[in-house]
């Protein structure tokens, strides 16, 4: 068995079966890690001591008929902004490279309830914002597919350690597309929830009323057995919803027969547009029209508008977090970090509240179209993953395709689609539906990859 | 209809300097020319979001009391 690139389902049979265990995994995992994450840079810890006693005690556990399902002896990496008691959480910052936690995130401490084996605190952008950059204590991770390119952020280094094989899910944070982007760029399935749907308790803030906890795993399956443990109310999290959670993996088989799709019109395509994205969208759509969905397109308004809105809305929330720090040590951000902060100090209340109400419109807008598909599909990343130039400055303010769903506060999930042929670099599908609809994404993604085998392709480290 | 003010000119370096003061920011000269240089990106996109929402248009944060105490 190819343990680094089995699935989080693939890895349960294994261990039920008994033909693999989750010391022997672990062991594994970490290995791979040790011997390839020099290039890679995915970790700011590794956990090995933790992940080596968490997967003993998981392993005693299943050998004594004490399963505890999904999560059970399943190796997996935390974006080093959710805080874990007595480890290290620097938000990949020197403002915090020693600030060590009293107490789990809760979606940490559903985790380990749910038998997890933790492998390490993995790269971000400075505080799941500013990046890449180069001027912080430890270097921005590289791409697995290309380690001349970025893995795409903030959630970097979960985006890195899963498409490397060195652990089947991770959890990253996404407010503005921080999990489907590193998804995306490294042929992952990424997931933000609706928000609300899993707890922020104990994740260092980025923009309060946009962040979202998401895993990235190699498929849709795995997303509805990792949402499963992670998702669901937290009283302490005054963000989440008292809602029931559904059985996403029973969902799953349902199939996209009569399903309605709206496929968004001029989002993924013209300037600035990979040439070979357009072509894989519409590969994708005709596959998911062959398995019975119907397709009809959508028009929203431009990722200029929804990237505007939600840009002003964060970099004001953004200032609010950091202002203690901002005027006491400046010189301690990196430069994006810090401009980005700057900039939300400019910012006027007027303009802030202007751009509230723009975000109920952006949202109501697709709200309504909601009404009539039960799905939208577009494309998760509009490039493909950048080179790593420590030169080049960009502040990534530019229209994002991620954001609409941002804005909306709505289910979204990237899957890969196929390759670039000039560069074989990953291209990525995004499916987003009306809120807590997770089980309807994850249907439809579930469809499209029995059919196809964009998620079963990994890349050859040297 | 809401409009926008992207027809105002840039800021100049100068005005920058002033909105960094009155925001009671004390930069080195290195990270002022730092931010001067990335501002106008950002002054262009605030100054695209519509303006001249009618009073119903509600934002997006609505106050829930009932949250307030964790319920």
């Amino acid at each position: 068995m190819d343990i680094p690139f089995l699935t989080v389902a693939e890895l349960g049979r294994a261990y039920e079966t008994k033909e693999l265990s989750p010391v022997e995994v672990t062991r594994a995992l970490l290995d791979r890690a040790a011997t390839h994450d020099g290039k890679l840079h995915s970790f700011i810890r590794v956990t090995e001591d933790v992940a080596l006693a968490e997967a003993k005690v998981a392993e005693a556990e299943i050998m004594a008929g004490k399963r505890r399902r999904p999560l059970h002896g399943i190796p997996y990496g935390l974006k080093d902004v959710i805080e874990t008691a007595g480890i290290t959480t620097t938000g990949h910052s020197k403002l915090r490279q020693d600030y060590v936690p009293r107490e789990d995130a809760e979606i940490v401490r559903r985790l380990k309830a749910g038998g997890g084996v933790l492998l390490g605190k993995l790269a971000t952008w400075e505080f799941a914002n500013g990046g890449p950059s180069f001027d912080l204590p430890w270097p921005p991770a590289r791409n697995p597919w290309d380690t001349n390119r970025l893995p795409g952020g903030s959630s970097s280094g979960p985006g890195a350690a899963v498409a490397a094989g060195f652990m089947p899910v991770a959890i990253g944070t996404d407010t503005g597309g921080s999990v489907r982007g590193p998804a995306a760029f490294c042929g992952l399935a990424g997931l933000k929830p609706t928000y609300g749907r899993v707890s922020r308790r104990g994740v260092f803030p980025n923009t309060f009323t946009m962040d979202h906890c998401g895993p990235l795993t190699r498929s849709a399956e795995d997303i509805a057995l990792v949402m499963q443990v992670i998702a669901g109310h937290d009283p302490a999290d005054p963000s989440t919803e008292d809602c029931p959670v559904p059985n996403y993996r029973a969902a799953l088989d349902g199939g996209v027969k009569r399903l309605r799709l709206g496929l968004v019109e001029g989002w993924h395509e013209g300037p600035g547009v990979h040439p070979d994205l357009a072509p894989a969208i519409a590969v994708a759509v005709a596959v998911l029209r062959q398995f019975g969905a119907t397709i009809e397109p959508v028009k929203l308004s431009s990722l200029r508008d929804y990237t505007d809105c939600k840009t002003t809305i964060s970099l004001v929330e953004l200032y609010t977090i950091h202002e203690p720090d901002l005027r006491t040590r400046p010189q301690d951000f990196g430069r994006i970090l810090r401009n980005h902060i700057l900039a939300g100090g400019l910012i006027r209340a007027e303009e802030y509240q202007a751009a509230l109400r723009w975000r109920t419109a952006l949202a109501k807008e697709q709200m309504a179209v909601f009404q009539r598909v039960d799905a939208l599909i577009t494309a998760s990343a509009r490039s493909i993953a950048d080179i790593a130039d420590p030169d080049r400055i960009s502040h990534g303010i530019g229209p994002s395709i991620t954001q609409p769903f941002s804005i909306s506060g709505v289910p979204a999930l990237a899957i890969p689609c196929g390759f670039s042929r000039a560069e074989n670099m990953p291209l990525s599908l995004q499916i987003a539906a009306g809120p807590f609809a997770e089980a309807t994404v994850l249907r439809i993604a579930h469809a499209y990859q029995q059919a196809t085998d964009w998620h079963r392709r990994h890349p050859l480290l040297a | 209809m809401p409009n926008d003010l992207s027809h105002l000119p840039p800021a100049s370096a100068d005005e920058i300097r002033l909105l960094v003061k009155r925001a009671g920011l004390d930069l080195s000269e290195e990270l002022l020319q730092q931010f001067i240089v990335a501002w106008p990106e950002y002054e262009a996109m605030v100054r695209r979001i519509p303006r001249g929402w009618a009073y119903t248009d509600e934002p997006a944060h609505i106050f829930c009391p009932i949250r307030v105490g964790g319920g």
